[in-house]
């Protein structure tokens, strides 16, 4: 938006982008339209009448295109007879509008009172009452008393569950189609509608479960009153009453910005909990915009009947709560014994501090090996080679831009990039999807190419041999963005398809600069952090092939996550575990040390875009839990490995001294914070919703190698050997769900029933190979274990493999796609 | 029974040719489907739904809007009768009222032997032919109560007969 033009709000001029909004261009002129139905993220609609403004043009002389002035030498404006609505006003050079004349007020206080005809008047039961923009807009220009007749008001539902997390109260919506045209224009999921008409008229939703979307929290964001709730803080607080935290999502690559609003709760001994989670303002995050998961997948932060609430050792066969002193004493008295053969597997929901500290224990001790979990995504090495260039937003995507997803179902995987990329589709971008299956992507993609899952690693070279056409458009396009999972693939595999799809980027020049390079769909929220830190899928391969005697586990659910775990496990000597939950502990583990959630302690993840973010403390600690960087840092001064350390904000500071990416970066840096388009979360909350302002930092993007004209080279893809199934076995391909049973997320009762049963996704024509039927239990043995889980024969499975969801029965999936028996159970 | 039978093969097709993306044949296919179950069912918006590739919930929205599909499980002759002004005034109002007495029925209801739903509805541009209506949208014009006993009672013949 180059070219401005001059528009004249209240007879001042102002300078705003050619094209804009009328909203949004007062809006920047410090100008306030109220609005309902205008979303400064979505089309206009013109429903709610509420922006009227008087409006005219400059008049010019058409030949000469000079301003025509009136008998006073003033220039001469053409008014519209009528009033205008402002929100389906794109600005023009010598627009005139008015905002504060009795005719506007007027208008104004009419469109309130025509809302006010059938709203109930429950403020004082309503979860949106002091957070409410008909609240808010009703005492600024509302009529102050009514003239009609309470007991005329229309009686309605005030409890009619959209789905099993948002509620309907159908006497307060004033029907501006929000909800619905985010569900259409932003989410894609167009599961909600009017029904009826005119005085009947309801939002409906007839999808099975009901308001199926990954985005629904969302609704009751920009939903201007309070008829969308949330089944999480439906009656839950008053707004005014919430302390703001700003944090980040623990559970994705994404990284979205989170606002926790804290209170102190009676049901939990008067401590701090999160009453909800709120979207933090990032553009080039999260928009506005959460996951479904990320709102409503919390309440392991408050859950002390899961939690692990005090260290406990293991004493002969004995496993014993004990003191802090104790239990460090007796962990540091083990790590002497171990000799230097000590090893650390850590998760990818560890914080950048914890993983230092972690490191500085390890290899003080003299370890050398360093973890990732889960060892199923390589390549971090190249997305911090040539990943997306620093400035990158995907909301910039569009005509002539591409974006290739390949190997992932990005939807389950991480939703909000699957929100982004469906509007950077909208705003013309190819969108080519690579994968073993059909997937919720492909309704968002121009070009859908399936491959066999025996050929998975080797993608790249089907894009360019087969689809040449497809090819071409992606490497022609002006910007690129190449985002790779590791969906039937193995670590092997994924190297060798991160590799092809870093050279696939580098021969076509779509590197180290915004808005092009590689992402990954890493599992957890910090799965760059651990590259950075050190930590690698390789060494944890490593770990498993050669146990030492004394291996940390630091936040890491490995039976719950591989099979095999069991067996390997029982090699190794003392096995010292970090653990938030307390029925985690692995068998045979010397010690499990208790520690902090995001929400008890500060600390800092990069996100799958390398964006460094931090989070803030936001609750008292559960039991007697320690940050893990703390529990590591004082085991180390136990050990004499050094200094005591205070606050995680110090940790960062030496990350920053020794690991070149971090140069620079200090909490500090990552709180600064710009203004940012749309101005949401001030006072005015009919614009953009409830979207809290950004106040605790937009982080800080570290560069990529590529990045300031950095050389990077193609490296060699080393194609392991094809995965194939034989002799009646079919291919095992386990996949992500967003909504799992995965420890985390199984204190957040609410969205249980969204949780599938364990199933597996088979082809028909298999299942009638195999005598199995639709809804059959079906026994599948791979990778080590055996699952019993039921059958869905559907077209979601490609002939010759099943599709495996993990972390759906107790039973872990095998980690990476593996030939199978699937039989009748 | 569905709109997935062969039978409406033929015209389905035919709705389709007409315009560029399935998800604008949804009218027609719903009146189709009004014509197969007598009603929009909850079924018929699905089979719709997944034949013109909408969310479910679009096509509820649209059956919803439109006064012309039914929402509710009707008759099997559906009897609206206009009670608009120009038609009051030559008796249509009276004539309506008659209806229903002699089907036992209130005004949107279903007689007892199912055949038959009477509702009140605005102006079908027949005012200088009232007392009218229309049976599953043809209309019966310059009518009476005899005329009317006579339909009534012939369709319930045919019913019967139908049934032996």
């Amino acid at each position: 938006m180059s070219d401005t033009v001059k528009i004249y709000i209240d007879d001042k001029a102002y300078d705003v982008p050619a094209g804009m909004n009328l909203v949004d261009a007062a809006k920047m002129a410090g100008n306030d339209i109220p609005v309902f139905c205008y979303h400064p993220k979505m089309e206009p609609v013109g429903m709610c009448r509420m922006c009227l403004v008087e409006m005219g043009s400059i008049q010019k002389d058409r030949a000469s295109g000079e301003v025509l002035l009136d008998d006073k030498g003033n220039p001469q404006i053409r008014w519209f007879p009528k009033l205008q609505t402002a929100c389906t006003t794109n600005v023009s050079d010598g627009l005139v509008i008015r905002t504060n004349t009795p005719q506007v007020d007027q208008a104004r206080e009419n469109v309130v009172e025509f809302l006010l005809t059938s709203h109930p008047l429950d403020c004082p039961i309503c979860d949106k009452g002091g957070e409410c923009p008909l609240q808010n807009l009703t005492m600024e220009h509302g009529p102050g008393s009514s003239r009609m007749v309470y007991s005329d008001k229309l009686k309605l539902d005030k409890h009619v569950p959209l789905g099993d997390l948002i509620f309907l109260d159908e006497e307060r919506c004033i029907q501006c189609a929000r909800c619905i045209r985010f569900q259409d224009e932003i989410a894609g999921d167009d599961v909600l509608a009017f029904h009826e008409r005119g005085r009947s008229l309801q939002i409906i939703t007839n999808s099975d479960p009901g308001f199926d979307s990954y985005f629904s929290g969302n609704t009751a964001d920009i939903c201007p009153v309070g008829a969308l709730t949330t089944a999480d803080f439906r009656f839950g607080a008053r707004p005014w009453e919430l302390t703001e935290v700003p944090s980040i999502c623990p559970h994705d690559a994404a990284g979205s910005n989170i606002s926790l609003s804290m209170r102190l709760d009676r049901d939990h001994g008067g401590r701090a909990i999160i009453k909800r989670v709120m979207p933090r303002q990032n553009e080039n995050v999260n928009e506005i915009w959460i996951s479904d998961k990320t709102r409503f997948g919390h309440h392991f932060t408050r859950d002390e009947h899961s939690r692990l609430l005090c260290p406990l050792v293991r004493r002969g066969g004995n496993f014993n709560e004990t003191e802090w002193k104790t239990a460090l004493e007796y962990a540091a008295n083990e790590l002497q014994l171990a000799g230097g053969s000590v090893a650390a597997i850590a998760g990818s929901g560890m914080s950048n501090e914890d993983l230092w500290e972690l490191r500085q224990l390890v290899t003080g001790l003299g370890g050398e090996r360093l973890g990732a979990w889960p060892p199923t995504h390589a390549g971090a090495d190249l997305v911090a080679q040539v990943g997306v260039g620093q400035g990158t937003n995907l909301g910039d995507l569009g005509k002539g831009d591409a974006v290739l997803i390949v190997a992932s179902d990005l939807e389950e995987e991480v939703p909000i990039w699957r929100l982004r990329i469906k509007q950077a589709h909208d705003r013309g971008a190819l969108v080519v999807v690579m994968n073993g299956r059909p997937t919720r992507m492909d309704d968002f993609a121009s070009t859908v190419i399936h491959y066999d899952y025996s050929k998975a690693a080797g993608a790249f070279d089907l894009l360019q041999k087969e689809h040449g056409d497809t090819a071409r458009q992606l490497t022609g396009a002006k910007n690129l963005v190449v985002i790779a999972g590791a969906e039937g693939v193995d670590l092997a595999g994924s190297r060798a398809l991160m590799q092809a799809a870093a050279n696939f980027l580098i021969e076509s020049g779509h590197v180290g600069k915004p808005n092009n390079g590689l992402m990954a769909t890493f599992p957890g929220a910090n799965g760059m952090g651990q590259y950075y830190l050190g930590f690698t899928p390789e060494a944890t391969q490593d770990i498993i092939a050669n146990p030492p005697k004394v291996l940390f586990i630091a936040q890491a659910d490995l039976l719950f996550d591989d099979p095999a775990a069991v067996s390997w496990l029982k090699q190794v000597e003392t096995i010292i575990q970090l653990t938030l939950f307390a029925e985690e502990p692995v068998p045979g583990v010397t010690a499990a040390l208790p520690i902090q959630s995001f929400a008890e302690r500060d600390g800092s993840f990069v996100n799958g875009e390398r964006r460094v973010q931090r989070f803030y403390t936001a609750q008292g600690p559960i039991g007697q839990a320690l940050p893990a960087w703390q529990v590591l840092n004082r085991l180390g001064v136990q050990l004499g490995l050094g200094r005591s350390k205070l606050s995680a904000s110090i940790l960062m500071n030496e990350i920053a001294q020794s690991i070149p990416a971090f140069a620079g970066i200090t909490y500090k840096a990552l709180a600064h914070v710009e203004p940012q388009f749309p101005l949401v979360g001030g006072d005015d909350v009919y614009y953009g919703g409830t979207a809290y302002r950004n106040k605790g930092g937009l982080g800080v993007q570290i560069p990529a190698a590529a990045d300031n004209g950095g050389a990077v080279t193609k490296g060699k893809v080393e194609k392991p050997a094809a995965i194939k199934a034989s002799g009646g076995q079919l291919l095992v391909v386990p996949a992500t769900r967003l909504y799992n049973r995965e420890r985390v997320f199984r204190s957040s009762e609410l969205v249980h029933p969204r949780v599938p049963d364990a199933y597996v996704a088979m082809n028909a024509a298999d299942a009638r190979k195999l005598g199995i039927e639709n809804g059959d239990m079906v026994s599948i043995s791979a990778g080590g274990s055996t699952l019993k889980v039921r059958a869905h024969v559907n077209g979601a499975a490609p002939q010759g493999a099943v599709i495996l969801p993990r972390h759906l029965s107790d039973t872990p999936a095998p980690l990476a796609i593996t030939a199978g028996e699937v039989s009748k159970a | 029974m569905s709109i997935h039978d062969k039978k409406y093969a033929e015209r389905i097709a035919a709705q389709f040719a007409k315009y560029p993306t399935k998800r604008s044949a949804v009218m027609p296919l719903l009146y189709i489907a009004q014509e197969e179950y007598g009603w929009i069912s909850p079924e018929a918006i699905q089979e719709v739904a997944e034949l013109c590739n909408m969310d479910s919930t679009q096509v509820k929205s649209i059956a919803g809007f439109y006064t012309m599909y039914s929402e509710k499980p009707k008759g099997k002759y559906w009897l609206q009768v206009c009670t608009d002004l120009p038609c009051a005034l030559r008796g249509a109002d009276e004539f309506y009222e008659e209806l229903k007495a002699y089907l036992e029925v209130e005004d949107g209801g279903t007689s007892r032997d199912g055949l038959f739903t009477v509702e009140h509805v605005m102006c079908l541009a027949a005012c200088d032919k009232a007392p009218m209506l229309q049976c599953n949208f043809h209309f019966m014009e310059n009518l009476d109560m005899d005329k009317m006993k006579a339909f009534i009672e012939e369709k319930r013949a045919e019913a019967k007969k139908h049934e032996e």
